[in-house]
């Protein structure tokens, strides 16, 4: 089966274990991180975090479930991966 | 050092409890936590204290789910706060809105691996809905709303508020009211009634699956109208036992692997699986491909990640199900497929002819349910379990008026739940009948909690279903690891009479069938705690049973021989 690269492009609440919990839901839910960037929105408390990842699983259900952390503001996929991130 | 001239962050800790309706706490103190501890001296929170931290954690989560309200527990850093942590895996399994409170080390020695010092964060990021570590005592009183709120909105789970000493000690600047943060991540998109509608009405045999969510969504009157409106048969999960009336003839109790057969072989043959606060889950299933093979499936549900998760669905019906289950309820026109369900229901009902000499544990759980019926009880009665095959005859062969009269562990399958949950659920409702059914592997495993229920003198009744084994580890070597029975023999117990005697709880033990009816009547007359041991066949089994991996219908019913 080939495996699906994805990026996400999400929006959190600069929380000091809003990281930690991110990449531990992603590895939970059977992801692999290819590409990781992170960065402070200089104008407020959030972060945006760009990320790559790799899966046979269903990118609808990690954003679902990334949805659900409560730092988290926000959630994009994008597709076409013109982002930061390479995978 | 006691002088209360101004508030500490400790002292505040207790005030927003109070603002939060929290009347009792379960915990355990220690150094870190010692100021919150001395706080609540003052306090008119009452605190039970228990004997393991992990029995403060199943406690609060009895509490819960006796009640509906947050369970509360405390305990001290490192391994106080280690300890609680399976509890917390639990109530995130089961979705059960607890916040856990913990001491820290004072954040001059965070991170230099202080004495009692863990990362208490990093472990329960794991099992938790979320975790906050205060570092301010300004925002000691946000952090604490916000754990309540996290707990209870959606679907509900467990938070924990991890607090350095030094921040329970420091003086608060003033008193902050805190606007309760707007989480709004339950996007409630517009609910596809259109397409279910439609769904429903082409069903020719619909089936209802009733989960845990029914029950967390304090939504037993929304589905019990909606089954007298529809007509639909139903059956349930372990944890959505008690949301359907009993009565119903067209529900046919518990599915998955240890499920009624009646429910499993209806449940195989519906063309519309209508799943309300479900999760398709691995126990319920069995092989997931050809589970309900010709259903469609509307799926009710407060979690989007919870959709299409283990099973596609053809709708989904996203949010509160005490909105969403009104409006679907149409009368339909399945008077066939009902007539063949309580056919089912009838042709595989509970037996309890018994070919051995000894008691019958089914047996006797059905009459302990019975009783409580004939005493018009049984709506004020908490059963709890262990996990093992007593678990399963309980949920099999007990009946109950309502989810949180039925408290066991559902995701996890925690040996050890059923007697802290029973003493959190009778410190929540003093005034009803509280009954744990132990198994005598899982008993010893939170034993200690005999110290709780004497110091409180709480009036639980111990059922110990004692067969001398880890019984359901033993079922599964006779059946699947060629009768190996590597590490599952307890002949050697403990005296539980004894045992429970000196903790002043009377006990008694009974091995004859004829013993049973007085042991019951005595147990359920009695004041205060009492302890009942059962002594069962070492090699009786639950049935039935399907098999890991197979489908549901392909259940075995009996040891070949
Ligand atoms: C904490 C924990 N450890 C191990 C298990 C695995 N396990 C499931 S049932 C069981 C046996 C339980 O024995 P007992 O409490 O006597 O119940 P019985 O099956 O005999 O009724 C075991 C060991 C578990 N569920 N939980
Ligand atoms: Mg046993």
């Amino acid at each position: 089966m080939t495996k699906h690269t994805h990026t996400l492009r999400i929006t959190a609440e600069n929380q000091p274990t809003v990281m930690e919990k991110l990449l531990q839901v992603t590895r939970y839910r059977g992801f692999i991180v290819t590409g990781m960037t992170m960065f402070p929105e200089s104008d407020s408390s959030l972060l945006t975090i760009e990320l790559s990842v790799q899966s046979d699983n269903s990118i609808e259900h990690l954003q679902y479930q990334l949805n659900k952390l409560i730092d988290v503001t926000a959630i994009k996929l994008d597709s076409d991966a013109a982002s930061l991130c390479r995978a | 050092m006691t002088s209360k001239q101004f508030k500490t962050g400790a002292a505040l800790v207790f005030e927003i409890l109070q603002q939060h309706d929290v009347k009792d706490v379960f915990g355990y103190p220690g150094g870190a936590i010692m100021p919150i501890y001395d706080a609540l001296y003052d306090s008119e929170v009452k605190h039970f204290l228990c004997r393991h931290e992990q029995g403060a954690a199943f406690s609060a989560i009895g509490y819960a789910r006796a009640s509906g309200k947050v369970g509360v527990c405390l305990a001290t850093s490192g391994p106080g706060a280690t300890n609680l942590i399976t509890g917390l895996a639990d109530a995130m399994s089961d979705s059960i809105p607890v916040v856990a409170i913990t001491g820290q080390v004072a954040t001059k020695s965070m991170g230099s691996d202080a004495f009692q010092e863990v990362d208490i964060i990093g472990l329960s990021l794991a099992c938790t809905k979320h975790s906050f570590q205060v570092r301010n005592v300004n925002e000691l009183a946000g952090v604490l709303t916000q754990a309540f709120a996290i707990a209870l909105e959606g679907r509900q789970g467990p938070v924990l508020v991890d607090i350095p000493k030094d921040i329970q000690l420091a003086q608060v600047d003033q008193a902050i009211a805190v606007a309760d943060k707007d989480h709004r991540h339950y996007t409630q998109e517009p609910a596809n009634v259109g397409s279910a509608l439609a769904l429903l009405n082409q069903a020719k045999k619909p089936m209802l699956y009733v989960g845990g969510g029914v029950g967390m969504a304090n939504a037993v009157d929304e589905l019990r109208d909606f089954i007298k409106v529809t007509g639909m048969p139903s059956v349930a999960t372990l944890k959505g036992l008690g949301a359907v009336n009993n009565d119903d003839d067209c529900y046919l109790g518990m599915l998955g692997m240890h499920g009624r057969k009646a429910a499993n072989l209806a449940v195989q043959q519906c063309d519309l699986l209508v799943a309300v606060g479900a999760r398709f889950d691995d126990r319920v299933t069995g092989k997931l491909a050809e589970f309900a093979p010709h259903a469609k499936v509307i799926h009710f549900d407060i979690d989007q990640a919870e959709i299409g998760k283990r099973r596609g669905v053809d709708a989904a019906i996203m949010g509160d199900l005490k909105v969403n289950l009104p409006a679907l309820a149409i009368p339909l026109a399945i008077d066939d497929w009902r007539a063949h369900c309580q056919q089912l229901g009838h042709e595989f009902a509970n037996d309890y002819t018994y070919l051995g000499k000894g008691i019958y544990a089914p047996a006797v759980l059905n009459e302990i349910s019975k009783t409580l019926k004939t005493n018009n009880q049984a709506a004020q009665t908490v059963v709890t379990t262990d996990v093992g095959q007593h678990q399963m005859w309980a949920a099999q062969h007990m009946n109950f008026t309502d989810p949180s009269n039925f408290l066991t562990s559902g995701g996890q399958g925690a040996m050890g739940f059923g007697l802290p949950a029973a003493i959190g659920a009778q410190v929540s409702r003093p005034q009803d009948t509280v009954i744990a059914v132990c198994g005598d592997g899982s008993f010893m495993m939170n034993v200690q909690e005999l110290g709780t229920i004497k110091r409180y003198q709480l009036p639980v009744k111990i059922v110990l279903v004692d067969n001398s084994k880890l019984g359901m580890v033993r079922q599964w070597q006779q059946l699947f690891f060629d009768e190996r029975y590597s590490e599952t023999d307890l002949s050697d117990n403990p005296d539980f009479v004894a045992l429970a005697q000196a903790f002043n709880i009377k006990a008694k033990i009974i091995t004859e069938k004829e013993q049973v009816s007085d042991a019951i009547e005595e147990m359920l007359t009695h004041q205060g705690p009492y302890l009942l041991q059962v002594k069962i066949d070492a090699f009786d089994n639950v049935w039935p049973l399907v098999p890991p991996e197979a489908a549901n219908d392909k259940m075995i019913e009996s040891v070949k021989k």
